[in-house]
């Protein structure tokens, strides 16, 4: 590590930053759309109670669709680390 | 619900987890992380540019699935009863569900069996292939001068942690959802399909259709390969102590089963929005 010039340096940086904000920033979308399925869920639960066990299935399924965009940034997020 | 152990299982239990507790502190300092994190292992064979490349690991884990599935379809149909027995009938649940799922999205009966067969083989082969992957087994590592070779420090390699097998099936779904639009509206009005609203929208149609394999076989990649590799490395942090255990059993069984689902699901709805008219 110590033998690295400038630039090298500024690249190594740069991939830890990099990394760092593809997950953080791309983390926001699922999260926000994952609790707006998640209440409306229960708000659906709350009002129809004899739904809940295919409103949960439901949910589920359309969170694991939701949260692919996450997925996206983490597969980007180790690439740059990684390779 | 209660648990009930008899005086064996306690001895059995307790035992296993003192051994297990003092493997853990054995190895505590001599775990290093895989240099190859992330690399599968590649073999060259003399065959032209994109065919020239193979992934072992890959290849035998998918035949040995496809062995799998073909003695248990046989298994099933030489034991097929009109009182069924227990595996019968659990078998006959998933399908049952799958079928419902397709008759219920596919506007068109003739078309029915025929997406049924599709996604049902596509669920049943990811779940497998999802739950290989939540099972400690034998897998390969890629270090800088070689192969290592890793027993159940890590789960059986899965065919659908590589991009290969996801995109495959994804492209596959594709073809079959326009070729079953050509067969039902024929050629014209499937070229005429592209120019929906106006014929200025035509390149947005292209590329949507083209999006949809990218994000049908990315999503199952992302989920199956990157569980994976935080997995590889949370189990580092903790030394191998009890987390893999868990984390294994969340995206193995958990995450694998509702992403075999959303797959299969995917496929059904593309296919019914060719089939629309």
């Amino acid at each position: 590590m110590a033998d690295l010039s400038m630039a090298q340096a500024v690249v190594e940086a740069a991939k830890y930053v990099g990394a760092g904000l593809a997950m953080g920033i791309g983390a926001i979308g699922p999260a926000l759309g994952e609790g707006n399925i998640g209440g409306k869920a229960m708000e659906a639960m709350g009002r129809q109670p004899e739904m809940a066990a295919t409103l949960t299935t439901r949910m589920l399924l359309s969170q694991a669709v939701t949260e692919s965009t996450g997925l996206y940034s983490l597969l980007i997020a180790f690439m740059i680390l990684l390779f | 619900m209660k648990v009930k152990f008899s005086k064996g299982e306690k001895i059995f239990l307790s035992a296993f987890l003192v051994v297990y507790a003092i493997v853990a502190i054995w190895n505590l300092n001599k775990i290093e992380i895989p240099s190859g994190i992330g690399h599968v292992w590649q073999v060259k064979v003399p065959l032209p540019s994109i065919l020239g490349t193979l992934n072992p690991l890959t290849i035998i884990m998918t035949l040995a699935l496809v062995v799998i599935l073909v003695y248990m379809a046989v298994d099933f149909k030489k034991h097929l009863k009109k009182i069924p027995s227990r595996k019968q009938s659990a078998i006959e649940i998933v399908l049952s569900f799958i079928y419902e799922l397709v008759e219920d999205s596919i506007p068109i009966e003739e078309f029915v069996r025929p997406t049924f067969y599709v996604s049902a083989t596509l669920f049943l082969f990811i779940l497998f292939s999802n739950l290989l992957g939540g099972i400690p087994g034998i897998s390969v590592g890629v270090l800088n001068h070689g192969l290592s070779l890793n027993l159940f420090t890590d789960t059986w390699p899965s065919p659908t942690g590589d991009l290969n097998t996801n995109v495959t099936y994804a492209v596959m779904v594709l073809f079959i959802s326009h070729v079953f639009a050509i067969k039902l509206k024929g050629f014209k009005e499937w070229l005429k399909g592209f120019m929906d609203p106006n014929p200025v929208m035509l390149p947005m149609n292209i590329i949507g259709e083209l999006a949809k394999p990218v994000s049908h076989s990315l999503r199952l990649f992302g989920n199956i390969g990157g569980g994976g590799i935080m997995v590889l490395m949370l189990s580092y942090l903790a030394k191998y102590t009890v987390i893999p255990v868990v984390l294994w059993g969340f995206f193995g069984f958990f995450v694998g089963t509702i992403q075999a689902f959303v797959f299969s699901m995917l496929a059904i709805a593309y296919i019914s929005v060719q089939l629309e008219q």
